[in-house]
């Protein structure tokens, strides 16, 4: 297989000569430099294949969060008015199986039914290839390949919001203010947005940054299916060709991500309920 | 006695009698029944194991579909004849025959043909009065010719095989020749396969599979040509016929044909179909609901267990251990869980076992929170106290007092936990790291995506294993959230 100096010059390149606790240091050294070591498959540096990577796994995970938050908060405030009706049944029944339902077998099935059966949706990639002459063209194909996999995410994470949604406004539409409100003759429209959704948008949008972690770890599964060309994806490859230092880099990047995500959270949390600030007079 | 039974009506409804009046909770309670019951009798519910393949054509489409959908109306279900020497009949006989076989089921056929001997050189004045033609000059051929009889009345299949072994026994003078030929209805012949042997030979085997280039180029076809849907174009009855000619020598020559077995694959096949190895997925997704209950449930007990011990112990004892378990707790709860468990399950290895302890290695840390609160809450209580004051150690206090008082809340929560042990096992197989030795509802839908389930629009490939998972895990909502009513009714907001 290989003459040992070609082991030995292999060794060297990637540092194996070192004790292990030596290269562990180094590692962590060179971590917060952000170098992430080559990667065995490429012999590229990880950090530069990340990068690549990165702004793709943005756009789709930024793409899908604004939509299911924003398609799901509307719908729960919807079906809070219309309790009792189909719509209401829906919604419920909806939440209950976004959480029981496996995920990426919803995006199979959306897959094989818009990407095979009525083939109008690009079935991989996050554009074509070639990709398209012009600027506008490109981004309408981009676009084109984003339909699939943010859509799917839409269909599986929207329920739990409308169902929070609604039954938070439910809770907060029982209350005096609201009655008031509503004897004072306003419109009912503005009682449901200006009275029940802004007292309720705290406690919905902490549980949102809440949310965010699992949303990062799921784009693994969603850029896997997909063949989303990003970090998600990078990941798993790296698992599965025992690219140790590739693997490391991309869950090195995933890890930031869901602390910085979780440091939102406490943030936008404090921001919203300003009772739970820690420091101006203590907590609580 | 007749006191206690009114004493125990006019007391609190036990939990049962609470259970069994929530129609929710009921419902689970059935389905995880079926669900047990299908895995305890998993090998009573279907005739084959998950390991069989090639049991039909790949991608074979359920068999019911023949009444449904007129694409497959009459599509082939597999046709698999092991030919022994009873089913074989003799349709030509020249100078041998089938020799008796040893049992009624035989796998093993023998054609004997009759030596030729030689005439002694007769006198002068017999041979004048012989014809020229009548002298036997040299031995003639004998021929011995087997056949079956084979009806099929489907549409053509995509491809066929025979397999066999024989072996020849025979003077090293004699020649022997051996084909197989399938005769359509329309009486067209094929001559799939020959043999031409000097004298004896040893076992060999054959095999013939329609889809082999060798094959094709002996039908006088290109490559890109399918010899099984043009030789099985029509419907009606096919013989295949089994010829062995030689030229005898002075001894009987012998030719042995054994296990002789003749396989068309079906493109419909069973409840579910069969996957890209021709394995039955009826047969996977019975089998698949062992390992999934069996993940599930250890999992979260094992999760629901570790988080409980911690948080009792981070709870009760406080100060230095709590506030070091608490990090401990916040540190893994930062760390994104599928990410690792991907890392992870690649490092330690695909195996069951070690997917279950993956899982719970990630999953119990909810739990410590929970038991941790109401263990603080617990420990100021009186009859703490009072088991303090009479001597009791804190482990004592920590099992007989604290123990019995979150279990409720353990309880519920454990069955809550199943469901994301059961999609996560699942995701974990879906990506390709589950056990491979396993036929799990995750490997199915790995295989469905890596194998071809999409190019060939299987759907029924796709929506079984999704859709046993999918009741299974709603069925646990449904079951701990009753629980969670009956037993914790203040934390019913929570689930």
């Amino acid at each position: 297989m290989f003459t040992p100096e070609a082991k030995a010059e292999l060794r060297r390149q990637f540092g194996l000569d070192d004790p292990p606790l030596v290269q562990y240091v180094k590692y962590i050294g060179s971590l917060a430099k952000f170098d992430l070591g080559l990667s065995f498959s490429t012999r590229r540096p990880v950090i530069n294949e990340l990068k690549e990577r990165l702004p793709n796994t943005m756009v789709l995970f930024l793409s899908s969060f604004v939509l299911t938050t924003m398609i799901g908060i509307s719908v729960g405030v919807y079906t809070a008015s219309k309790r009792g009706t189909f719509a209401d049944s829906f919604v419920t029944g909806a939440g209950l199986f976004a959480y029981a339902v496996p995920s990426f077998w919803i995006q199979l099935l959306l897959l094989m039914l818009f990407g095979y059966y009525i083939p109008i949706l690009p079935i991989h990639g996050t554009m074509s290839a070639p990709p398209p002459d012009g600027f506008f063209l490109q981004l309408l194909d981009r676009i084109h390949h984003l339909i699939l996999p943010a859509g799917s995410n839409v269909v599986i994470a929207f329920g739990s919001w409308a169902l929070y949604t609604r039954n938070t406004m439910l809770e907060a539409l029982g209350q005096d203010y609201i009655v008031t409100a509503r004897a004072k003759g306003l419109h009912e429209k503005t009682v449901l947005r200006h009275h029940a959704l802004r007292s309720v948008l705290p406690p919905i949008v902490t549980l949102i940054f809440s949310a965010l972690p699992g949303m990062v770890a799921g784009a693994v599964i969603t850029e896997t299916i997909f063949s989303w060309h990003g970090v998600g994806k990078y990941l798993l490859d790296a698992v599965m060709q025992q690219d140790y230092p590739a693997a490391q880099g991309a869950f090195y990047l995933i890890a930031l991500a869901v602390v910085t995500c979780n440091l939102a959270a406490d943030v936008v949390y404090g921001i919203v309920d300003p009772r739970i600030r820690v420091g101006e007079g203590g907590a609580k | 006695m007749s006191k206690n039974k009114t004493q125990t009506k006019i007391g609190a409804p036990t939990f049962w009698e609470q259970y069994r009046r929530k129609p929710l909770g009921m419902v689970g309670l059935a389905i995880v029944s079926l669900y047990v019951f299908v895995a305890i009798f998993a090998p009573y519910l279907t005739p084959y194991t998950p390991k069989e393949i090639l049991l039909a054509d790949r991608i074979a489409a359920p068999a019911w579909f023949r009444s449904i959908l007129p694409k497959f109306a009459d599509a082939p279900s597999s046709v698999r004849i092991s030919l022994g020497s009873q089913e074989w009949t003799v349709s030509e006989a020249v100078g041998g025959g089938l020799a008796p076989a040893e049992s009624d089921d035989s796998p093993l056929s023998v054609i004997q043909f009759e030596p030729f001997v030689r005439d002694e050189v007769v006198s002068e004045e017999e041979i004048d009065v012989l014809e020229v033609e009548e002298y036997p000059k040299e031995p003639e051929q004998g021929v011995v010719t087997l056949s079956y009889t084979l009806p099929y009345n489907y549409s053509a299949p995509k491809t066929f095989g025979l397999t066999f072994n024989y072996w020849i026994e025979a003077p090293s003078d004699s020649k022997t020749e051996l084909e197989f030929v399938i005769e359509t209805p329309e009486g067209k012949r094929y001559s799939l396969w020959g043999k031409s042997v000097s004298g004896q030979l040893a076992n060999q085997p054959a095999r013939i599979d329609s889809r082999d280039l060798s094959l094709k180029q002996r039908l006088g076809m290109t490559i890109f040509d399918d010899p099984a849907p043009r030789i099985f174009s029509s419907r009606g009855d096919y013989s295949l016929l089994l010829i062995a000619r030689t030229i005898p020598g002075e001894e009987p020559t012998r030719v042995y044909i054994s296990d002789p077995e003749f396989y068309i694959p079906g493109t419909v096949h069973g409840l579910l179909g069969a996957d890209h190895m021709g394995a039955d997925l009826w047969t996977q997704l019975v089998y698949g609901t062992r390992i999934s209950l069996s993940i599930g449930l250890s999992a979260a007990a094992i999760s629901v267990a570790v988080g409980t011990a911690v948080g009792i112990i981070s709870g009760y004892l406080g100060g230095v251990v709590d506030e070091f378990i608490m990090r401990i707790v916040d540190v893994l709860m930062a760390i994104p869980d599928l990410p690792i468990l991907i890392i992870l399950g690649a490092l330690l290895g695909k195996s069951v076992w070690n997917i279950v302890l993956l899982i719970s290695a990630f999953a119990w840390m909810g739990t410590a929170r929970l038991v941790r609160s109401q263990t603080l809450s617990l420990r100021e209580r009186v009859f703490v106290e009072a088991a303090k004051a009479s001597g009791a150690s804190d482990a004592y206090v920590m099992i007989i007092h604290i123990l019995p008082n979150v279990l409720p809340l353990v309880f519920a929560g454990m069955v809550l936990r199943i469901p994301s042990a059961i999609l996560t096992e699942a995701a974990l197989s879906f990506l390709g790291l589950g056990d491979p030795r396993v036929a799990t509802w995750g490997r199915m839908l790995h295989n469905a995506r890596g194998f071809g389930a999409f190019t060939t629009l299987a759907w029924w490939w796709l929506v079984p294993p999704g859709l046993a998972i999918t009741f299974l895990s709603l069925a646990f909502v449904f079951i701990g959230n009753t629980v969670n009513e009956i037993l914790n009714p203040r934390y019913r907001e929570r689930s």
